[in-house]
This record gives structure tokens, sequence and C-alpha cells, in this order.
């Protein structure tokens, strides 16, 4: 019993005692002497009107029906009136004897929890008369339709995506897996918020190990509001302190509906889009769905363009500043002299001639982001075309360098997880700090940092670098390259998972 | 402490842990250090190989008998507490400067082909840095990072392809061309590249399949004595006697030989792409340090590895002369095959202690 | 919490070293002078004159190389008078082509001046050497060659392997130490000459004790390239002369096997060389005509090539012998027999005593569009 209902407890008591003295003394008042459960009602429901008294949009209703003076409680902002009225105001006055087959008494001795109900959408409905508080669910706030996905759409496949509801993300993968394994656990999180997560797992395939560990470290959260589920995965990760993201992160009802076969984790929170997938591994964060729609030739080689595209993105522009102030020797002597020429009005040293272009890259990107998509079209013509082409012919940066720069920002942008495609950019920065000091030995050390780094961290105490390292041998069938689809039909590696 | 170790290298991490840690600089540098055979040192590799895998037995089988103790609590518990915490220290301070050694060699390596107008503390600090980060994962860590090395850098042995075309075969005949003398010369030189494989007796502890360990480990001796030989092979027949002996490093001048549409040096990649090799022979070496300091303070402390790096550093910084430095690093390097020996004598020991108590 | 702490030291080291390192000068690219061709001429017994060659990228330059000569000691003694002369720092890390003048390499101490270049890491060890006849090396990279783009270029060009000049040995300064400091063979260095404002590969010079001796005719150098197992494909051209009066022919070489066989005595050597050529004959100039398309025909015309080949390599061979060089790398077939320290003197010896056997045969495996 918290501090609050003790009060309302308390206060309870002494009204008891002052009524059972009244009553003593008044005894043809009161068909029958009220007991201390139906005084401690009727001071939970003055404790609730105190209390929502700011709170405008809770609304207090009292409506005579066959059984007294019902005393109706709900937020205006959360229960539509034709949810209301179909399941609480017309049963009252037609059918009262439904409320109290659906309704469900309340547990009067935890004030906390009747007012996380009234605020989570409830309905509370007080019979003064027989003194009973009974809930009903009626949240039933406006939610937007099912659409499309904007940020990982796909050509094959099925184009539907998640939405802010919780509900319908769910439904959204039911629909998908109907096997009654697959179980989900509410949760309540945020120290102030209140809000709903839900973790889906197919009960006979997922590691309870993983699970275990997954349990703990959501109850270990102490955060008073996650907005997105992108915060919330950055409490639970392993190595909080990494520039890499440890959880897959989808908005697709496919994708999830996948991973959870495969026998991981999923958590769903209420008012976010995308789920997170744990346990995953580095190289699944350049794998998407689509994979598997296309034919297994042409999904290897976009996955091999989408895994050394990372590696790539990051070593072009460092590469090209070792080469000029270090290593000349590396490149051809034509294009050499191609880049003298282009160079020979530039007046900064190569390494501030990238980290300029670089960071213009990233101001248009940024800029472009946060523009209405039709003055974000016309901010990319106007810094591609018009900066790119003008710094060139102010002599602020090399033609050559436009070109690579161009190149290492479009691969940056293939890994599907848009967190993934911010990570390369800014461990790009590190490689471009290395190498303008040291050369390629700067990168290369940086290399073996990045390296010792991923093999280090983990995704829910299981190795990052999976399957590089493989858990099972099954695993480099669906790897870089991905075999025929008759070859990946076993589970992962990572996932541990109780089946085959 | 060490009764409760945990069993967490698989064969594989064996394989690759003692492959590691032979393979670090001295490879670079093999051909030179066997010259004095000339052209007969295609077969010295093989004959290491046949050396180490001698070697390796007393170390398996000294640690099979302790499953659950490194080579330092083995002195301790067969010399007795106050020799074996000598031995050990020494052992330590052994590693240590073999550390210092390859990093000052390889960073003159460096230097000399990649940044000849700098400095080399910034470098150091930065590579001693990236070693304590990848020593303090534990030896785990260490076998993964080695596995990864090991398939980065064996792309480089494609590039060698040019200088194996325009090499004459026929420079390996005649097979046993030196006298016994110039064979002492080359082995005592030249063995350096393959030593390594000792600090099983370190990590023996960790491996779950022990009875296995000492095939694992002879996999991992293979892997590197064949790269030995095939770097040996393809400096004998791309190479005068001559150049042989007087070319420093070798490896680089063998991949300068050739070159790609787009780029024109492989050596400087190469040569780059060597810390990796580096980084992961030194993990292992630091580690086994790390351990020897807690063996003889029986406890378990972090701080320990700090020591170890900030006395590596000033090992390599000291404002001795470089000849100093040199034979410092050399007499150390023979002190290696003292190590390489060691179990054998600790065996002998253990088998009399045997006796004793039997009789 | 050290993990931490390791993790976030590593990158702050990383970026607080970026404030310590850039007070070190470093020369951004554009201020480099990338040496494509360095030149040795011979003065006198102690000095040299060194001239390289920088190609100039800028468009407003009158002319696209600059060339720098200084008269020095050593070389690169003369490198650091010639970056006082240049407001470019030099480096040799593209370096290209290395020439000599004849005298230079009659006189002069050419594998010392080579391994100089050779010990420098920043040269790559595929630098390719001549010689050239006529002018001095300096005379011929100052000299204007209107219809070439940038003599570094071109002097590459002319210098790297090509199907029409498979005699040229290609020779680089790896090859130069190596067979300069490998007792069993003697340097080779392709020769070139300025005609008519054209550079031409015209012969190859012979080393002997790393001192240049005499040049042999590009048929000659051929033959060195075919017996060292270099399978070059390529066309040769031979003037028969085997009774049905002085025939031409051009044959294309396919693919030909080489096989040399020592009878390991080092005392009384012999050499058995079996060369099989087979080839595409492509061009016939004589009697013959008519019989090139009958297989007899076609069979004699081979054995005519046979003696033709044997009898050209017979007297190459004896030309060796003479000047007791061994470009081919003979005596090899001795070394590798031989138990103990190999001297140049052996080889030396061996080169005059060998008696060399050489078998060749030929097919003709089509004569093409022939008519």
């Amino acid at each position: 019993m918290d501090n609050l209902t003790l009060s309302i407890y308390r206060k309870a008591c002494g009204t008891l005692k002052y009524k059972l003295v009244r009553t003593t003394k008044v005894n043809k008042q009161y068909k029958k002497a009220p007991t201390a459960e139906d005084i401690l009602a009727d001071e939970t429901v003055k404790a609730l009107k105190e209390i929502t008294n700011d709170i405008q949009d809770i609304v207090f209703k009292e409506i005579p029906t066959s059984e007294g003076i019902v005393t109706i409680i709900h937020s205006s902002s959360l229960v539509e009136k034709q949810t209301l009225e179909k399941s609480i105001l017309i049963p009252l006055c037609d059918y009262i004897h439904q409320i109290h087959q659906l309704a469900t008494p309340v547990d009067l001795k935890d004030f906390k929890g009747i007012i996380e109900k009234l605020v989570g959408g409830h309905t509370l409905m007080y019979f003064q008369q027989t003194h009973q508080l009974l809930s009903m669910d009626t949240y039933s706030a406006p939610t937007r339709a099912i659409t499309d996905t904007a940020t990982e759409s796909t050509v094959i496949g099925p184009q539907d995506a998640f939405t802010e509801s919780l509900q319908t993300n769910i439904s959204l993968v039911r629909r998908r897996i109907r096997n009654p394994m697959l179980k989900n656990e509410d949760r309540i999180l945020g120290t102030e918020s209140n809000f709903k997560i839900s973790i889906l797992y197919i009960d006979d395939l997922v590691n309870k190990e993983n699970l275990n560990k997954l349990r703990q470290r959501i109850d270990k959260v102490h955060y008073p509001i996650f907005t997105d589920i992108s915060m919330l995965m950055q409490a639970i990760e392993d190595n909080p302190l990494s520039p890499f993201p440890q959880y897959y992160m989808s908005v697709r009802p496919d994708t999830i509906s996948q991973y959870l076969l495969d026998g991981r984790i999923i958590i769903f929170m209420d008012n976010s889009q995308a789920a997170i997938v744990c346990p995953t591994s580095f190289f699944e964060m350049f794998t998407s769905i689509e994979d598997y729609y296309n034919r297994w030739t042409m999904a290897s080689l976009l996955r091999m363009l989408r895994f050394f595209g990372f590696f790539l993105t990051i070593l072009i522009t460092p590469t090209y500043i070792s080469a000029l102030t270090f290593h000349p020797e590396i490149l051809p002597y034509e294009l050499l002299l191609n880049i003298q020429e282009s160079r020979s009005k530039v007046p900064f040293p190569p390494i501030f001639e990238v980290l300029f272009i670089e960071l213009i890259i990233e101001v248009l990107r940024e800029a472009g982001s946060r523009l209405p998509t039709k003055v974000g079209q016309t901010i990319g013509i106007v810094g591609g075309i018009v900066i790119g082409t003008a710094a060139v012919e102010a002599g602020l940066v090399s033609n050559i360098l436009i070109v690579l720069v161009a190149v290492s920002a479009l691969l940056s942008f293939l890994p599907p997880l848009f967190l993934m495609s911010n990570t390369s950019r800014f461990v790009r920065y590190i490689f471009i700090l290395a190498a303008g000091f040291f050369g390629l030995f700067g990168q290369m050390l940086a290399l073996a940092w990045l390296f010792a780094h991923l093999l280090r961290i983990k995704s829910l105490g299981t190795p990052y670098m999976t399957p590089f390292i493989p858990r099972k041998a099954t695993d480099l069938l669906d790897s870089v390259i991905r075999f025929p689809i008759a070859f990946t039909k076993g589970r992962k590696g990572i996932s541990r998972a109780q089946k085959k | 402490m060490s009764t409760q170790t945990k069993k967490i290298l698989n064969g594989y991490h064996v394989v690759f842990l003692v492959q590691s840690a032979m393979l670090g600089t001295a490879i670079l540098t093999l051909p030179r250090e066997l010259s004095a055979v000339g052209y007969s040192q295609t077969v010295f590799p093989l004959l290491f190989g046949v050396i180490a895998s001698l070697t390796l037995w007393p170390m398996i089988w000294l640690n099979r008998k302790y499953p659950n103790e490194n080579l330092f609590r083995i002195n301790e518990l067969l010399l007795g507490k106050v020799l074996g915490k000598i031995i050990n220290v020494l052992i330590i301070l052994q590693i240590t400067v073999f550390i210092a050694g390859t990093i000052t060699y390889y960073m003159d390596l460096i230097h000399s082909t990649t940044l000849p107008e700098q400095t080399n503390t910034f470098p150091l600090i930065l590579l001693l840095l990236l070693l304590l980060y990848i020593v303090s994962g534990g030896i785990k860590s260490i076998a993964r990072f080695c596995i990864l090395s090991f398939f980065l850098t064996s792309g480089i042995y494609y590039f060698s392809h040019w200088a194996f075309q325009k090499g004459i075969v026929s420079h390996i005949f005649p097979l046993f061309n030196f006298n016994s003398h110039e064979l002492f010369d080359a082995m005592k030189r030249g063995y350096l590249a393959v030593v390594g494989y000792e600090l099983i007796m370190f990590y023996f502890p960790y491996i779950k399949e022990q009875n296995k360990a000492f095939k694992h480990a002879l996999i991992g001796i293979w892997i590197s004595i064949s790269l030995c030989f095939i770097t040996v092979f393809i400096s004998v027949i791309y190479y005068s006697e001559w150049q042989l002996k007087n070319i420093k490093f070798s490896v680089l001048n063998l991949l300068k030989a050739g070159e790609l549409s787009f780029i024109e040096r492989i050596d400087v990649f190469a040569m780059t792409l060597w810390v990796f090799l580096v980084i992961s022979t030194l993990a292992v070496y630091l580690w086994s340090a790390k351990k020897g300091m807690e063996s003889i303070s029986d406890k378990k402390k972090k701080y320990y590895l700090y020591i170890l790096a900030i006395v590596i550093f000033l090992v390599i910084k000291l404002p001795f002369t470089r000849d100093f430095h040199e034979k410092l690093y050399k007499v150390n390097d023979y002190l290696v095959y003292v190590l390489i020996v060691w179990p054998i004598f600790l065996c002998i020991i253990y088998l009399l202690r045997k006796k004793q108590v039997q009789s | 919490m050290s993990r931490k702490f390791l993790f976030i030291a590593t990158i702050f080291a990383a970026i607080f070293l970026v404030g310590c390192s850039s007070k070190e000068q470093r020369v951004p690219l554009e201020d480099v002078g990338m040496v494509g061709i360095v030149a040795f001429d011979y003065i006198d017994e102690n000095t040299m004159q060194l001239s390289i060659a920088i190609p100039q990228y800028s468009s407003h330059a009158q002319k696209n190389t600059e060339v720098f000569s200084v008269t020095t000691e050593l070389a690169s003694k003369g490198i650091i008078d010639i970056e006082a002369l240049s407001d470019k720092k030099i480096t040799f890390s593209q370096l290209r082509v290395v020439l000599i003048d004849e005298k230079f390499a009659r006189i002069g101490d050419l594998q010392r001046t080579i391994r100089h270049l050779y010990r420098n890491p920043a040269a790559a060890d595929k630098v390719l050497i001549a010689i050239v006849k006529g002018v001095s090396a300096k005379e011929l990279i100052e000299a204007d060659y209107p219809d070439k783009p940038n003599i570094n270029f071109y002097l590459n060009d002319i210098l790297k392997p090509t199907i029409n000049t498979a005699f040229n040995p290609n020779t680089n300064i790896h090859d130069f130490v190596y067979t300069g400091t490998n007792p069993v063979i003697d340097p080779i260095i392709p020769v070139i000459e300025r005609k008519d404002q054209k550079i031409e590969i015209s012969s190859v010079a012979l080393f002997k004790n790393n001192k240049m001796l005499e040049t042999i005719s590009a048929e000659d150098a051929y033959i060195i390239q075919n017996l060292q197992k270099k399978h070059k494909i390529a066309p040769l051209s031979i003037t028969l002369n085997q009774g049905d009066g002085t025939e031409r022919l051009v044959f294309n070489i396919v693919k030909s096997k080489v096989n040399i066989k020592s009878n390991k005595n080092i005392d009384s050597p012999k050499l058995t060389i079996s060369l099989v050529i087979n080839g595409a004959l492509i061009e016939y100039k004589g009697k013959r005509n008519s019989s090139l398309y009958t297989s007899e025909g076609l069979s004699k015309i081979e054995n005519d090539i046979d003696k033709q080949i044997k009898n050209n390599i017979d007297q190459f061979l004896d030309k060796l012998k003479e000047y007791q060089v061994d470009p081919i790398g003979l005596s090899e077939y001795f070394r590798m027999y031989y138990n103990g320290k190999w001297t140049k003197e052996m080889t030396e010896d061996i080169t005059s005593k060998l008696q060399i056997d050489v078998q060749v045969k030929t097919s003709i495996i089509s004569t093409g569009t022939l008519d």
C-alpha cells in the first residue's frame, strides 16, 4: 500500500468511526450498516475528484440508473464518445446487468493503480447506492491508419508498416504468425510517463537465457520518459558507449515476423513506430527483408554492396588524404598529375579540404531533412550543383575530391538501418583524422581499433561479429552471399533457438 | 584462485592464438636472418617446424599435469615459492623487453617506409593504447582478433605472385649447401621467426578441450611454418644471394615487384596492414605478462596492464644509444630460447619429485 | 569501467594528437615535384652530371617538363642541390626511368649508383633502366619531341614490355641489382637512341663485371629472352638461306618451350638446349610460295627454319663465349648441382669451356590468311 492509499484509508477509517457512531444513534437511516469497504470506496471517489481537479479532460458524470445513481469517471481525450456511449452509457441505462458482467471491480487498496487506469483510458463507474467501484477498458484514443512505410520501403513484398499504436502493431505481427506459442509480455516503463512496452517472443523457440537477461535489463531501466523505442534501445544495450547500434530496428511487420520465427525477442513500445530485435549481429545490420524476396543472385550482390560499401565509405576519403599527404607513390602517375593540377589552386592541406567538404555534405543532409520535402529537394540541388561546382571553380576543393566525397556519401546511405548509416558517417571522421596525421598507418590503426571494438561488443550477450566468427556453420550460407532459399532454412546461430 | 579458471577457448581459438603469436615482425626479415646459408635456406622453415613441434610436446605434457595452472604457477609449485617467483619475474621482464623490441622494430619499418618525416612517439602511444584496449578484453577477445587479423592479412600473400613468376626455381638447389657453422648461425638467428608458440603455457588453463590442445597447437604452428616457408621460398627464387644478405625487409621488396592498375605500390599497404599481425602477436605476449604480474602478487588488478604499458613505453623511449637498444633486444631474443627449453627442465623436476613421493 | 575509459581515451587521444602533429610541416601534394626520369652523365672519375625530369601539371607552364641538372659526386648530394634549385620538394616516389649515358655505363660505377636508388624506400623496384647512345642522357630528356605528350610518359611507354619490342629485357633496378650481384648471370640493359625526333630501342648492352662491354642486336637479344624461358608472344622475322635462295618470313610465335639440360660436370660442361616453337607463318617472301599449301612443303620449311634458328643461336652463343659473358644465366644449370660456394670466376670458366648442343623443333600451326 503506497502512502496515498494509506492516507485515504486513514481518512476512511475516521469517517467509518464517525459513521458507526451515527449509525448507532440514527439506526433507521440506513438499511444496512456501511462496511469498511463501502466507506473506502466512497473516500476513494472523493480523493479521485480532488486529485483530478486540475485535469480538465477527466469527466465526472452522474447518471441515474435502476440501481441508483452511478458516477462515471473517464478521460474525454482517451475515450471516444462513441465508445463511451456504446459500452457504458447505453448498457447502464438499458441493460445494467451487462455492466456487472463485463466490468471488473477495482482494487480499492491500490489507489495509484486506479489513477493509472483512469489516465490509461479506463472508465470508472461508481455505484453510489451499493458502493461499488467498477472499471472497464474503454481506451479508444484516435490512431493513425496503417500506411506503407516511408523509411524502409521495398519494391517487392508487403507494403504495410507499423503505426504508433501498440495494439495495431501486435495485431500486424499476429496475423502473420498464427501460433499459440507467440507470447507477449506487457510492461509499464518510464518513471513518470507510465507507458506500455510489449516483449514478443515465440515460447518454444526463444532462448530462455536471453529472455531472462532482457527482462532483467528492462526491469533495471530507470528513466523518466522514452519518446521512441530507439531511446529504450540505448538503455538496454550491452555497450551504450559504442557508436554502433546493437539491436536491429524495423517498422516492417514482415521483418519483425521473420526475426521472431528465428527465435529472437522483439520489443514493441506504445507510441513508437519501430520495434527492436534482440540480439542482432553486426552483419544483420546490412540485411534487408527484401534480400529474401529477390532472387539469390541479386540479393547476394546487393548484400555485398552494402557490406563492403560500409568499409568503403569509411575508407575512401581517408585514403585520399593519406595518398596526398604521405604516400603519393600509391597512385598512378597520370592520376597524380591530375590531382596536382586540380589541387594547385586549393589553399589548404588535404585534411582540411576533406573535412570542409564532408561537413558541407553533413550540413546539406541535415538541412534537407529538416525542411519540407519540396524545399528539401531544392536544397539538394543548390547544394549539389551550385556549391559543388562553385567550390571547385573557386579553388576551395579539388574536383576529384568532390567525386570521392559524393560516392562515399552515397555509400553511407546503403545500409537499410539508418542508425548504421549514421554510425558509418561518424566513424569516417575518426578515420579522416587518423589518416591526416599518420597516413595509411593511422588508417590501419583506426581499422584495427574498429575491428577490435566490433569483436568486443556484444548484443544481448552474443558476440556482435557473428557470423564472421560463426556460431554455426550454416550461418555462412546466409551471410554476405545469400544462398538459395533451400539453404537458408535453418535458424541463425545468434538466436540460440531451442529448435534447430 | 586458479582452480576455478573458466574454460573459454575453443579449438580454433587455440589454433589462431598459436599461429598469431608466432607470426609477427620476425618473418619480414627471415630471409636475411637465414642468409648465412644462402640459397639453401628453403629447408629451414620446415626444420624449424619440426623443432617447434618437438619442443611443443613437453610444454603440453607439463600443462596437462596441471590443467588449471599456467606456467607461472607451475614454476612456483615445482621450484618452490621463492625461486619460482624469481623465475617468473625474469619471464615477465623478458616478455616486456620482447614486446618493446618488436614495437621498436616495427616502428623502424614504418618510419623508413611510410612515415619518413615523422617522430614515432605519437604513433607509438596510439599503438600501445590500442594494444591495451585489445588485451583488456581478455584472452578470448584476443583470440578473436587473432583470427580476424590472420584472414585480413593472408591476402597479402597473393601479391607475392609477381615475384614468384619472375623467380627462378632452380635457386633452391642444391638443398643442403652449407656447413655446420653456417647452419648454427642461421638456426640461431632465424628461429626467432617461429617463437611464440611457447605462450600456450600461459593460456593453457583456459582451453576447453585440453586433450586436443596439442593437435590444435600443431595446426597453428604449421600454418605459421607454411607462411614462413612461402616467404623464404619466394625470396630465394627472386633474389640473388647478395640481395638476401643485404635487403633488410625482404617481404617489403617482394611486394614491390608488382603493381595493380589503380594501386601502384602494394608494399605500402601491406606494411601498414602488418600492424594487425604485430598487434595480435603482442596482445598475446602482453596478456601473458599481465597474468605473470597477477600470479606474483596473487591479486587480480587491472592497473598491472597499464604499468606494463608504461614500462614498455619507457624501454622503447629510454635515452640510450641505438646500439645499446639493439644489444638489449638481441640478448633478450636469445633468452626466448631458454624459455622454450625451460619446460623440459621442469618436466625432469616433475618426474624426480614424483619419484621421491613414490619412494 | 576501465573498458569504457580505454574506449574514450583511444578516441580522445586520436583527436588531441591531431593538434600535436600539425606542428610538423608536411608538404602538400601540389608542392611536390615527382621525378619521372633520372639521368646520369659521365664527367670524370669522381663527378657526374645528375639530371632529373619533373612533369609540369600547370597549364600555364610553357613546357610540360621541367629539367634540372647539377654536377655532383654523390647521387644523394645531387638531389639536395637540385632541391635548392627547384621550388618544389623532390621525391622519387614516382620515378619511372633511369637513363645512363654510354660512357657512364662503360667506365662509371653503375652498380653503386643504381643501388643508391634501390635502397631508397620511396622508389619502386620497377624503375626501368636504359642506356643512351649518341647523345648525353641530359640532352635526350631536354630534346623536343613535338608529337609526344610528355617525355616522362613517353620514355616509360617505350621501355615497357610490348609485343613489338619483345627483345627488350625491360631491365629494372631490381633486375640490375639481381643480375649484377648474382655470380651466374650478367646484366643486360636496353640501349635507346634519338632518331628523327623520336626515341627508339636500338640494341641491348652486355655487361661484364658491372661495366658495359658490347651491344648486341635485337635479334640476338631476342634469343636471350627466349632461352631465359620468358615466354613472350612476339613476331620473329627470319631470313632463310638454306638452298632455295634468300627467303624472308615473319613468324608469329604462339608458344615456345625451352628445355635446358646440363651434364652436371663443371670440368667439362655441356648443355643440351631443346627449343620447341609453335607459331603461325604470317608473311613469306621467296621462291617456295606454292609449297606453303602442301604438308610436305610446310615440313620442309619447318626443317629449314629449325636449321636457321639453330644456326643463329649457335652463332650468338659463340659470340658470348668470346666475350666470356653469360647474360642468359646458363651457368645456373651447373651451380644447382654444385655443393659449395659459387664464384664469378667459376661462371667465367664455365662460359669459356661450355659446349652447347642446340636442338630446335618448329611447327607451323597455321599459315594464317596467306595466299
